[in-house]
């Protein structure tokens, strides 16, 4: 399966990955994109199966994509992986569709519970 | 006779930020500003002409401001004893990433752009001669990550075996530097091991929300 992650920080992008593989979800297909912009643009390339997002970032944010996916009629599984998670970024989360909102920090533990029904 | 009118020559406060509210702040008559005061773990950003404060031994302190919003922010982390692997990617030193993380957003998330970030960096004393220096640890990890992220640093004074009184004027960027004697050594290093043994005892994990 096709992963990708969308943050502008470097180290983020990195630290999710390591994760993911920490988790056992290494053998999938990871990519990454540095903003939103980015990201839709691989998104309509590359089709992943599942997309985890920063939610501040510069040109489009975590929230812009999913609402650009959402106007394309683009329904990849999409979830927040966030360094705060306020009662309104999870109301925000919630009514555009996405499916789940982690805050950071993050275990492979966590990973690997919350996103196995999605990389089955 | 008519009582004298008392006039206040201390100005507002700037406005705060709402995820800022708690945090307390006073007048530095010396500088004429409003100042806070952190601590170890803790950030803040400001809107305003104000000071952050902090006193470092091996912790480090990154102060980001971006110059055409003017706003900046000062964190203050250190690496845990049992962090072995500094890179930015180790599981110990997230907590600096985190810290990294949560005042550069802040910035980002109110005008700022990565690009015109201006980074000062203080701390990473070896403030204990018998224990393993923590300090470098700090000074290692916050280089990698910047050099990760690609953001330049203006100004740095970090190592040696003097803590420091930092004083950072978030809206110009000015910095005022004390080196204490190290007679406050011990008092800096018991406010630093009880923040690190409280992160050690903390799991690395946030929460998560299934919808």
């Amino acid at each position: 399966m096709k992963i990708l992650v969308v943050d502008d920080s470097l180290a983020m992008r990195m630290i999710v990955i390591k994760t993911l593989r920490e988790a056992g979800f290494g053998g999938h297909d990871i990519s990454q994109a540095e903003d939103g912009v980015k990201g839709l643009a691989s998104v309509k390339e590359d089709k992943p199966d599942l997309i985890l997002c920063d939610w501040n970032m510069p040109n489009m944010t975590g929230p812009e994509l999913l609402e650009a996916l959402n106007t394309e009629g683009i329904s990849t599984t999409f979830g927040f992986v966030t360094t705060e998670g306020t009662d309104a970024m999870r109301d925000k989360a919630t009514e555009l569709g996405a499916r789940f909102v982690i805050t950071k920090p993050f275990t492979p533990e966590c990973f690997r519970a919350e996103l196995g029904q999605y990389l089955a | 006779m008519a009582p004298l009118a008392v006039q206040s020559t201390i100005p507002e406060r700037p406005e705060v930020m709402p995820q800022f509210r708690s945090v307390k702040s006073y007048w530095d008559a010396q500088h004429g500003r409003h100042t806070v005061r952190i601590l170890p773990g803790e950030y803040y950003v400001s809107t305003g002409d104000e000071i952050i404060t902090t006193l470092l031994g091996s912790c480090v302190s990154a102060c980001i401001r971006d110059p055409q919003t003017g706003m900046g922010g000062m964190n203050h982390f250190l690496l845990p004893e049992s962090c072995d692997d500094r890179a930015v990617v180790g599981s110990r030193a997230r907590y600096g990433t985190y810290a990294m993380e949560h005042l550069i957003n802040v910035l980002l998330a109110n005008g700022g752009r990565r690009e015109r970030l201006e980074v000062k960096l203080f701390g990473g004393s070896r403030i204990m001669k018998n224990a393993t220096d923590v300090g470098e640890r700090n000074i290692a990890f916050i280089r990698d990550y910047l050099r990760t992220e690609n953001i330049p640093v203006l100004k740095e004074d970090l190592g040696g075996t003097h803590p420091r009184k930092v004083l950072y004027f978030a809206a110009s960027g000015r910095v005022l530097i004390k080196k204490l004697p190290l007679s406050e050594n011990t008092q800096i290093s018991e406010l630093e091991s009880s923040y690190e043994q409280a992160i050690i005892k903390k799991p690395v994990a946030g929460d998560v929300d299934l919808f």
